[in-house]
């Protein structure tokens, strides 16, 4: 195992059926719970159908079978969950690159403990809201969302499978150009390989049946060697030509996040007329500030008594959103949690990303990947 | 770590939840964006839901009235309470259930009244009286073209109050009537009235807008002054085709309607004034009526905290929280869902229909 590139999949006869890429994932859960070298996995789950993933701690390895194959319909965030209440296990984590970012922010303030933690990261190009997808194969694959037994996103086209085993797909441009497909944080996102995590794995120039693995940290090659020695795991060096794609692959979607970034951060972004307008739906229900994985403050400055406004009308947005904004703006990983979670349908992501974005610009600082902490952290918040 | 899909319990809209539990113990909650009705999005008192389980005051023994109220135990205070109810004549005694209560425990409620021969029972529902019409869906209000609000439906019922706002978002106009001078949703309406009561407004605005609304409007109907309003409102609806929801406040009200009476606060006071006995059953019925219960003889009452109505009365039964038992909800435009049991009652609580059933064993009644 020379190269940072490798194939691999599972050994187990039911991870390899069952498991997404021929269960290479899943494998290395299994290494790390059968060895002991965690305490749980933190992963989703199959709810009531493809659009319900749930997050799920895995004790015993034989459980990992219900966390087999990805689904892209689950729009989660693990980083709280695990600050809150998974801090003091040892951990293995499937992390989105939304996922990464939250828990290294998480980490760089102390509320996650990096050596206790595995993160086996998962290429991402993008999660679609569960009612937003079951509403678009209604109403553009004109197929009955019930009938939808696996979807898959690839080659820029949402595809799904149906219980006779036939396929349909549409292409993802066409979806999006019509409000549905990804969520639009997603859209805008150019963190598709998790290179914040300790191993990154996906489909992205593999060959049927393998998962490809890139390794970043000396943790993750430990880890997979260890996979590796023990039997859980098979692996082969990837041919040239699968590294050239994959990397295209990854280069594709960039430049088509930073297209839909300036879209929506530029063309596209609010005037300050609109911003009133959203500003003034707010209900202060303060759901945006829970969903963010980033505030963590035991007492919050927003529930102070000077901000206090009339509990019959919005809050005004200086005291409010103002102050949220100039507390985690700069962290803003993008994950866009904080606009699922809004009952009154107020972009927020939008505001916190462009500034996010033009603070890196200027700074080079990338939220959620980089060592140090953000400007005007305090941390007495620790 | 444990989540688990339920329904928040916070109001009549049906929202779907996640509870995290940690070693049998509520400790938080996680959007549950699979849900029809919210996709995930919740307001505050839902997402704070769990903490309703985990209450200082949550009761977890029986407790009797001496000189104060005292820890007793289930036998002693069945007894108490059994004799107290076998003491009486049917007409003596009075049933008060709750739109918090699930449907089938306003079942076996209606059913232990019936075999009882009490006829006084039925639910305290504010202003809102019984109606069995088909309401307007929520994808009714997203997708009409006209809203006429009575309340501040965004503050009080944020995730019907996004359905208003999507409704805007695709070009509808909205009319909102509330008593103060500005309300989160009168801000985002096109045309916000100021009334003094909502009587006012259907005498003299009402016919003005009535001229507004057609087959692709909805009314939404998140508060009354009087119950012979709603009636109004739906005449008003009936006459230009279009849709109507009334908006009640607790989980299960739409539900309980279907076996239980809804009380007016004059009926409650009624009631109360002719009966010895009083059962209230998840109800605090002091909150809402203060004194009045004074007069009663004996108050009997199930409930998860040692609330007000608790704390005055004779016989207290400690019961199950929503999550800590199994049944269903009816929600506001009559979606009914199941809710599972998560996690256990604490001590020696039981759920309401479990009681129910302990203190119609004891009076003998057949149920079948």
């Amino acid at each position: 195992m020379d190269s940072n590139y490798l194939l691999a999949r599972a050994k187990d006869k039911d991870l390899l059926e069952k498991g997404e890429c021929g269960g290479a994932v899943s494998s290395i859960f299994q290494y790390l719970l059968d060895c002991n070298l965690v305490e749980g996995v933190l992963n989703l789950s199959h709810g009531e159908d493809i659009y319900d993933g749930i997050p799920t701690l895995i004790e015993d390895s034989n459980d990992l079978i219900e966390t087999c194959g990805s689904l892209h319909c689950a729009p989660t965030m693990f980083g709280e969950l695990i600050s809150k209440y998974l801090q003091d296990i040892r951990l293995a984590v499937a992390v989105k690159p939304c996922d990464a970012m939250a828990i290294k922010e998480l980490e760089n303030r102390h509320q996650i403990d990096s050596d206790k933690i595995y993160k086996v990261g998962l290429n991402c190009g993008g999660t679609v809201l569960p009612i937003t997808a079951r509403k678009m194969i209604e109403l553009f694959y004109e197929i009955d969302p019930a009938d939808v037994v696996k979807e898959e996103i690839d080659k820029g086209k949402f595809i799904i499978e149906l219980t006779d085993g036939s396929h349909k797909d549409l292409k993802i441009d066409d979806l999006e150009d019509e409000g549905y497909g990804r969520r639009v944080n997603c859209q805008r996102c150019e963190q598709m390989v998790p290179r914040n995590a300790d191993i990154a794995c996906g489909n992205w120039g593999t060959e049927p049946g393998w998962t490809f693995i890139e390794i970043i940290t000396p943790k993750g090659k430990e880890l997979v060697e260890g996979a590796r020695q023990n039997g859980y795991i098979e692996v082969k060096a990837p041919s040239e030509k699968a590294v050239a794609i994959r990397e295209k692959v990854e280069s594709v979607m960039i430049k088509m996040a930073r297209k839909f970034q300036d879209k929506y951060l530029e063309e596209n972004y609010p005037s300050l007329e609109e911003w009133d307008e959203y500003w003034n739906r707010c209900i202060k229900c303060y759901a945006c500030r829970d969903a963010c994985p980033l505030c963590y403050c035991r007492e919050c400055e927003l529930e102070k008594e000077f901000y206090q406004d009339s509990e019959n009308t919005p809050p005004d947005p200086l005291t409010f959103q103002g102050v949220r904004l100039s507390h985690v703006c700069y962290s803003c990983i993008n994950c866009g949690q904080c606009e699922d979670v809004c009952p009154m349908e107020i972009p927020v992501a939008r505001i916190f990303h462009r500034m996010q974005k033009k603070y890196r610009d200027q700074t080079g600082y990338i939220a959620g990947m980089d060592e140090e902490l953000p400007p005007l952290y305090s941390p007495e918040k620790e | 770590m444990k989540l688990t899909h339920t329904i928040c319990p916070s109001c009549s809209v049906g929202c779907g939840i996640n509870l995290i539990t940690q070693k049998q113990e509520a400790v938080g909650t996680y959007p549950y964006k699979r849900h029809p009705i919210n996709e995930g999005k919740n307001c505050k008192k839902g997402r704070e839901c769990y903490e309703l389980l985990n209450e200082e005051k949550r009761l977890l023994n029986p407790h009797i009235k001496k000189s104060n109220l005292v820890k007793s135990d289930w036998e002693e205070s069945l007894n108490l309470a059994v004799s107290e109810m076998k003491s009486c004549e049917p007409g003596e005694i009075g049933i008060i259930g709750s739109g918090n209560c699930t449907n089938e425990e306003c079942e076996i409620l209606k059913k232990f009244a019936t075999s009882l021969g009490v006829e006084n029972i039925g639910f305290p529902a504010g202003n809102f009286p019984y109606f069995d019409f088909e309401t307007a869906s929520l994808n009714d209000v997203e997708n009409s073209q006209f809203i006429l609000i009575i309340g501040n439906i965004l503050k009080e019922y944020p995730l019907i109050g996004r359905k208003v706002i999507q409704a805007k978002e695709n070009g509808a106009e909205i009319i909102t009537i509330d008593y103060l001078e500005k309300t989160n949703t009168g801000m985002i309406s096109d045309q916000y009235i100021q009334t003094k009561s909502i009587r006012d407004f259907l005498d003299k605005q009402a016919k003005e807008i009535q001229a507004k609304l057609t087959e692709s409007s909805v009314i939404i109907v998140g508060k009354l002054d009087h119950k012979e309003e709603l009636e109004e409102f739906q005449q008003i609806a009936a006459k230009s085709n279009s849709k109507i929801i009334p908006v009640m406040k607790e989980c299960n009200s739409r539900g309980a309607m279907k076996t239980l009476s809804p009380l007016s606060e004059e009926k409650l006071k009624a009631m109360i004034d002719k009966v010895k006995l009083l059962y209230v059953v998840e109800d605090d019925i002091v909150s809402h009526m203060g004194e009045a219960v004074k007069k009663l003889d004996f108050l009997i009452t199930q409930s998860t905290t040692l609330n007000r109505t608790a704390l005055v009365s004779d016989v207290v039964f400690p019961a199950a929280c929503w999550a800590e038992k199994t049944g269903s909800f009816t929600n506001v435009t009559g979606n009914t869902q199941n809710v599972q049991q998560i996690v256990p009652p604490p001590g020696e609580a039981m759920d309401d229909a479990a009681i129910i059933m302990k203190i119609a064993e004891k009076m003998e009644i057949d149920w079948e």
